[in-house]
């Protein structure tokens, strides 16, 4: 039956609209076909936001996001900072979200109060409670636009709401929206505030209240009664909220989102010591409990956790920087959290422990950790994008360069790509740009043209082309010229062992140029010591089937040979089925990654039942018209 | 007590090199056994520092004789044991003398040298990035450091196919320490058949005074049987490589390719199909 194919696809283009991908599009698009009421645009936007994973999808955030900025946060990329700039990037693209919800909110004001009704005529593929949640946030948003300070404790005590009802829910994608609010929170940040938040929080006899005082070291913050403070925002929702947490104990939850709030804190101001310290507890604390609904808050404490130890001295490169001694922990951790299938923290802990190992370039007992773990599948993107960095990497060093140039591939491809996330993409594609090289190939001039990497690329460029041209000494000169640089990228090693290459690339071209060549004129044009050298050296390209050549002893010459069509091989239906297979594979993903809500089939049942109805009706009118087909009704899709 | 015992074996191991290789083995059993009553086989945060620097320098002189004796295994077992010792700061050891200074450069410089001559260049650059990023962190490079460098510039030449320069790194002046050149027979036998089976791609033929020399072999009588062990035909003076006949493509290969490109383009149907 086309109709309901139809109804059934229109459906599925939605939902994969709420999953992120080309969300703008998307849902621009099924509002203009589907239904011109302004609302579901509106609703289906929010939802694509709320949903996101924050990363791959960034796109839709930065599209309504000015990249002014873009070249600031690059540079601090340089510097290998790279993972702390994931973390902003994270919060970058909320606030990309943020703003666009600020501004959905503005253009379309009436609807907001309609919108609670609307759900469950306009929303034929959402989660109401989600979009409930969102008019909540936006719309305190809009009350408080003054004061960004007051605004940013009431979108902390919005987030218990929140908390609260993935609890109940038993909901991940609620802490998840948690999560990516504190990006908007992080710039009002200030001991002031956080002891605000915590004293009209708990009631003052808390331990766990005193405990977060101490560590932003207010322990004399007084406890004034929550009901004073309710007097400042009318909101109704929040009173509520101040009630029910009044009335009942505090979640764990709501607990350690404070907590990772504190350790933000800590972290921007520096404070190393009290952080790591603080950490530590808190971890302890956090391997007590078990709760699911902690995954995701548990991953975001253990990755504070590691990145205050990697701040704290000794510093990395020394074997006994402290960071070795989280190993233990975090190896509890990832033990504990495959035992409960949390796959949050599971993913966040393999990534930090192989960063770990890395950063004291404990390379083979990084890659034992990989044979022995499992990489769960469905962490978020970034987590993989940064698995797959360090996979590559280990790979490369270990010279399986197809499987290191693979897995690099696919960290360029899934880093996220705002611009405050610039570190890492740069950080992969000089490691993929090497990697290439090494494998013998040159890599795209169109990597380097990219905004976002120019200016970090550039000693990768002049690399590149030395390598392309063959010279060792231009080669050489390159390696000298940028030796600081390659050696903070850790990519000094790699580019050493390119020399080989540099001499191949060489013996390439002229084998190519010349029919025939004396070894004594490759010697000069490669700037090789003696004959004898480059001899052996040709002779060991033919073998390892760089050059199709011949070498003749007596008359020191190398011969090439005639060079085969490559059309008449396998090798372009090969390429060809690559490719093929790559984009089946790509499609698949993509059906796998779609997410329906629940409940959804009945819903379409009904409709599909009305569709039918329409369409008897059409066709009896159709018949009682003036055609007289007695069969239309009962095969009308034929028409 | 148990130290001064420790010790006794210890400079008894370090006078005898010349020893037969049995009584060393011996030695250096008991010398381990010693260490296990110390409960030194391991460093532990608690354990005193004189007795730390003994146990390195048992471990180090244990690796060192077992080059000698030509036991690559036992070798490697003493590297591993002494890897945790290298990781321990400087400070633990509380050492002024020079003479006690850690030989880990010359260790770890032997243990390159075995990890390229089995072959193992994975292991080799795995190891080597340790390094690379520890001196970075104390600012100065690896190459000036002999024990280390010569491994390394072994590896590149090897990659790059530069085998007159191994040839020559392998005689007597130009090996760093007698440790290493154990290894030189090793590395030889390795070249020669690199060379050989390059020789075997490169030329059609070739001479056999000219062989001699591409090979590093003494006479043209061992060319000659080296030739055999090859399976390479020796006539009128020249060698003739066998030539490979991979290049022409024969029925079957054809058919097997077909049958491939019809696989592949039923899977797409298949899968169209079902995206459709």
């Amino acid at each position: 039956m086309p109709g309901e194919r139809r109804n059934l696809r229109s459906n599925k283009e939605t939902s994969s609209s709420a999953n992120g991908g080309k969300a703008r599009s998307n849902s621009q698009s099924s509002s203009a076909k589907d239904k011109p009421v302004p609302t579901r645009s509106t609703s289906s936007k929010s939802k694509a936001a709320a949903s996101k994973k924050a990363t791959t999808s960034g796109k839709d955030g930065s599209g309504s996001k000015p990249q002014s900025n873009g070249s600031e946060p690059v540079q601090n990329g340089v510097n290998g900072t790279n993972d702390v700039d994931m973390v902003d990037e994270d919060h970058e693209t909320v606030n990309a979200n943020g703003e666009a919800d600020e501004e959905m909110t503005v253009v379309v004001p009436p609807l907001r109060n309609s919108n609670p009704l609307g759900p469950k005529d306009k929303d034929s593929h959402g989660d109401i409670a989600m979009d409930n949640a969102d008019q909540l946030e936006s719309g305190e948003e809009e009350i408080q636009q003054i004061d960004p300070k007051i605004k940013a404790v009431s979108d902390i005590k919005a987030n218990y709401a929140l908390l609260e009802r993935a609890v109940t829910h038993f909901d991940a994608r609620f802490t998840l929206r948690v999560l990516r609010s504190i990006s908007s929170i992080r710039k009002y940040l200030s001991s002031d505030l956080l002891a605000q938040v915590f004293t009209e929080t708990y009631p003052a006899t808390n331990s766990t209240a005193k405990a977060l005082l101490a560590a932003i070291g207010k322990e004399d913050a007084s406890f004034n009664s929550p009901v004073t403070t309710s007097d400042m925002d009318p909101d109704l929702h929040k009173d509520k909220l101040k009630s029910s947490t009044a009335a009942k104990d505090i979640l764990p939850e709501v607990d350690f989102y404070l907590a990772i709030l504190v350790q933000i804190y800590l972290y921007d101001t520096d404070n190393v010591e009290i952080g790591s310290k603080f950490s530590t507890n808190l971890v302890e604390k956090l391997r007590t409990l078990n709760r699911r609904t902690l995954d995701a808050l548990s991953a975001r404490v253990y990755f504070y956790y590691s990145l205050f130890f990697e701040k704290l001295a000794p510093l990395p490169p020394s074997p006994t920087a402290s960071v070795v001694s989280i190993r233990q922990p975090l190896l509890q951790a990832l033990r504990t959290s495959v035992l409960r299938k949390d796959q949050d923290t599971r993913a966040t802990i393999t990534t930090l422990l192989l960063r770990n190992y890395l950063s004291t370039s404990h390379i083979s007992q990084a890659d034992l950790l990989i044979s022995h773990s499992e990489f769960p599948a469905t962490a978020s993107n970034n987590q993989i994008a940064r698995y797959l960095y360090y996979l590559g990497r280990i790979r490369a060093i270990q010279l399986s360069y197809t499987e290191a140039h693979e897995h690099l591939i696919g960290a360029t491809r899934k880093s996220p790509s705002t611009p405050s996330a610039g570190g890492f993409y740069q950080a992969a594609s000089k490691l993929l740009v090497v990697v290439e090289l090494l494998m013998g190939d040159i890599p795209d001039r169109a990597i380097f043209r990219q905004s976002s990497l120019e200016h970090a690329m550039q000693p990768y460029l002049s690399l590149v082309q030395a390598v392309r041209v063959g010279k060792i000494d231009g080669f050489l000169n390159v390696v000298q010229t940028y030796n600081t640089a390659f050696r903070r990228d850790g990519t000094y090693t790699l580019i050493l062992r390119l020399r080989q290459n540099v001499i191949k690339t060489g013996i390439r071209m002229m084998s190519l140029s010349y029919a025939k060549i004396s070894l004594r004129d490759i010697c000069m044009k490669l700037d090789l010591d003696s004959e004898e050298s480059a001899e052996y050296i040709v002779a060991k390209s033919i073998r390892d089937g760089v050059i199709e050549a011949s070498l003749d002893h007596e008359g020191a010459f190398m011969k090439s040979k005639e060079v085969g069509d490559v059309y008449a091989t396998r090798e372009p239906g090969e390429a060809f089925h690559e490719r093929i297979q790559a984009c089946l594979e790509l499609h698949d993903e993509s059906v796998k990654a779609m997410r329906f809500p629940m409940n959804q089939h009945r819903l379409e049942l009904k409709n599909a039942q009305e569709a039918r109805e329409r369409e008897r009706e059409l066709a009896k009118e159709i018949i009682e018209g003036d055609m007289d087909d007695d069969d239309a009704g009962g095969d009308f899709e034929g028409m | 007590m148990s130290t001064s015992k420790l010790s006794d074996i210890l400079s008894q191991l370090q006078k005898s090199s010349s020893s037969p290789p049995q009584k060393i083995t011996s030695l250096l059993s008991s010398a381990k056994r010693e260490l296990l009553t110390l409960d030194a086989l391991l460093p532990r945060p608690t354990t005193p520092s004189p007795i730390l620097l003994l146990a390195r320098q048992t471990l180090e002189t244990g690796a060192l004789l077992s080059i000698r004796l030509q036991q690559p295994d036992a070798f490697t077992r003493y590297y591993q044991q002494l890897l945790p010792f290298y990781e321990l700061p400087d400070s633990s050891y509380q050492t002024s003398t020079n003479d006690l200074k850690s030989q880990r450069s010359k260790v770890t410089g032997l243990y390159l040298l075995l990890l390229l001559t089995k072959g193992d260049y994975a292991g080799f650059h795995t190891v080597l990035e340790g390094l690379e990023v520890e001196q970075a962190g104390k600012g100065k490079g690896l190459e000036g450091d002999e024990f280390i460098s010569y491994p390394v510039k072994l590896e590149r030449w090897l990659m790059e196919g530069s085998y007159d320069r191994v040839w020559a790194a392998t005689k007597r002046d130009g090996v760093p320490s007698e440790e290493f050149g154990v290894f030189s027979e090793v590395l030889i036998g390795t070249i020669r058949d690199e060379i050989a089976s390059c020789s075997e791609k490169a030329y059609p033929s070739l001479p056999i005074a000219n062989a001699k020399n591409l090979l590093f072999l003494e006479s043209e009588g061992s060319v000659v049987s080296f030739a055999h062990g090859r399976g390479w035909v020796v006539k009128d003076g020249r060698i003739y490589f066998p030539q490979q006949q991979d290049d022409m493509r024969t029925e079957k290969e054809i058919l097997v390719a077909s049958g491939q490109v019809i696989e592949n383009t039923i899977g797409y149907a298949r899968e169209l199909e079902t995206i459709v």
